[in-house]
């Protein structure tokens, strides 16, 4: 498959890229480490005129502790986060998250940036023009119907990337900038909730940075991910827990968030009341009538909807546990 | 379609310098195939599914079907024809020949650079080390004991000649 043609650009500063962005919206694509963006082109299913590269921009690379918080160049691989003492000593659900993340070879190209707007996934969709020729085409893809659901009104495209889960339960943000603003944005707003246009990013606008506050005493994440293939696949469905804490190790503050169970990642808050999910409670069948209605997956992905559907609460249950077993005994008391 | 003006860029394969004027929508592995005629590197799923394209960028594992020859600019590129010493092999590869972790051959330039990689940063892994660093180079012949047995096998003696 060959990638059709564009112009590219590398420049070097940051001010540069975002001078091209405004100069090019509309028709230049961000080029990351590419493991999304390329098999897309070669698909035929994003023809931007123009790639800027961000691998000479030295200041979107990096891991670094500002105050209370950690800032992570949105160029920063997937393998130098994996390797990152820093991750790993205070972000488990991200550390966790990493590793499950595609193949060794692509974490050593993929990058923060790229994964967390990597685009909404579909088995009617990431297809070839050969196998897209045989039907007609779909809402992704500039035509009126969805064949995951046929008398469906709407885009039913996943989010699949493992590691905004991961980041909105540990509270991260993002910088966004563009030739004229800057601004500081929790990470679950970047997501519109629509299959067709996933993201609230301007074109003109870049992610500069992924911001995680430090956490907090008798808190602890985790992150849990099904699918078919140990080694390289993407989710079928994920959940990253955040939980704190208070005396008696009974829960104070319990956040799941659901991954490839729609077009952006779901928050779901557990009642630390519930006496089903106390920490020494918890049980699948509460969960399930918990995330049933949240998550109304459909027949999109490798495994069926319904399938799907039942391993949520099981992957959620997984997640809570580790949470709870990272947080040691003693800090609790 | 109007054609995207081709740039000058130097590749650096296999310790020798290549000066080239490419189109940027190239990517490393029609560059290297097509090109420098390095047939070893192997076109499989075309997706970065596979692994059958690796080849070590600076000594790291990539998919050489999801990188743009032009992104490759002044890194150094070894394929699996840069790994023998004249008729010399290559500790892994030998080890795949003795171990008969060959089979069809279609996944074993990924597998060895893979391998080789592993080996460079970590000389005695353990199997499951070796078993998450080949985790994405897919062997269709299936023989996955071998490979790693192999792997083992070079390990051993990377390992002595340090």
């Amino acid at each position: 498959m060959r990638l059709p043609h564009f112009d590219y650009y590398a420049p070097a500063s940051l001010e540069e890229v975002l001078s091209l962005l405004e100069d090019r919206q509309g028709e230049a694509h961000v080029l990351a480490g590419g493991t999304d963006l390329l098999p897309l082109m070669k698909y035929g299913l994003r023809v931007p005129s123009t790639l800027i590269s961000l691998k000479n921009v030295i200041l979107l690379k990096g891991i670094s502790i500002r105050d209370k918080e950690v800032f992570i160049g949105p160029m920063t691989t997937l393998a130098q986060l994996q390797d990152s003492p820093i991750i790993r000593d205070n972000f488990p659900a991200l550390h966790q998250a990493v590793e499950a993340t595609a193949a060794p070879p692509l974490r050593n190209i993929g990058t923060i940036g790229g994964n967390l707007v990597q685009n909404t996934r579909c088995l009617y969709y990431n297809q070839s023009k050969v196998w897209r020729r045989e039907k007609p085409p779909c809402f992704k893809t500039g035509g009126t119907c969805c064949h995951a659901v046929p008398k469906g009104t709407k885009c039913f495209s996943v989010y699949c990337g493992d590691l905004a889960p991961a980041l909105i339960a540990l509270g991260g943000r993002l910088s966004i900038e563009s030739k004229n603003r800057r601004s500081i944005t929790p990470l679950p707003d970047l997501f519109s909730g629509n299959g067709l246009a996933p993201f609230n990013l301007a074109d003109d606008s870049l992610i500069t940075g992924v911001i995680i506050p430090l956490p907090g005493k008798n808190s602890a994440s985790s992150y849990e991910k099904f699918r078919l293939r140990g080694s390289v696949d993407y989710p079928l469905v994920s959940a990253a827990a955040s939980i704190t804490l208070q005396k008696g190790r009974n829960i104070k503050q319990s956040t799941l968030i659901l991954g490839a169970v729609g077009p952006k990642p779901v928050i779901v808050t557990i009642d630390p009341l519930s006496p089903d999910l106390r920490s020494d409670g918890l049980n699948r069948e509460a969960l399930d009538n918990l995330l049933g209605k949240k998550a109304p997956m459909v027949d999109n992905l490798a495994m069926p909807g319904a399938y799907r559907k039942k391993i949520l609460s099981l992957v959620a249950l997984k997640a809570i546990r580790r949470a709870l077993e990272a947080i040691p005994k003693k800090e609790s008391q | 379609m109007k054609k995207k003006s081709k740039q000058l860029i130097t590749l650096f394969v296999n310790g020798n310098e290549y000066e080239m004027a490419l189109r940027p929508n190239r990517t490393l592995l029609e560059v290297l195939r097509e090109d420098l005629r390095l047939t070893g590197t192997k076109e499989g799923c075309d997706d970065g599914v596979c692994g059958s394209c690796t080849v070590l960028m600076n000594g790291v594992p990539i998919r050489s079907c999801l990188c743009l020859a032009v992104e490759a600019q002044g890194k150094a590129i070894t394929t699996i024809e840069g790994l023998a010493e004249g008729h010399r092999l290559h500790p892994v590869q030998q080890a795949f020949v003795d171990q008969g972790a060959i089979q069809c051959g279609y996944c074993s330039p990924g597998m060895i650079l893979t391998a080789k990689a592993l080996l460079d940063r970590n000389p005695q892994p353990t199997e499951g080390e070796i078993k998450e660093s080949i985790s994405g180079n897919f062997c269709r012949c299936t023989g996955y004991n071998k490979i790693v047995t192999a792997i083992q096998t070079a390990g051993r003696i990377v390992g002595g000649e340090k």
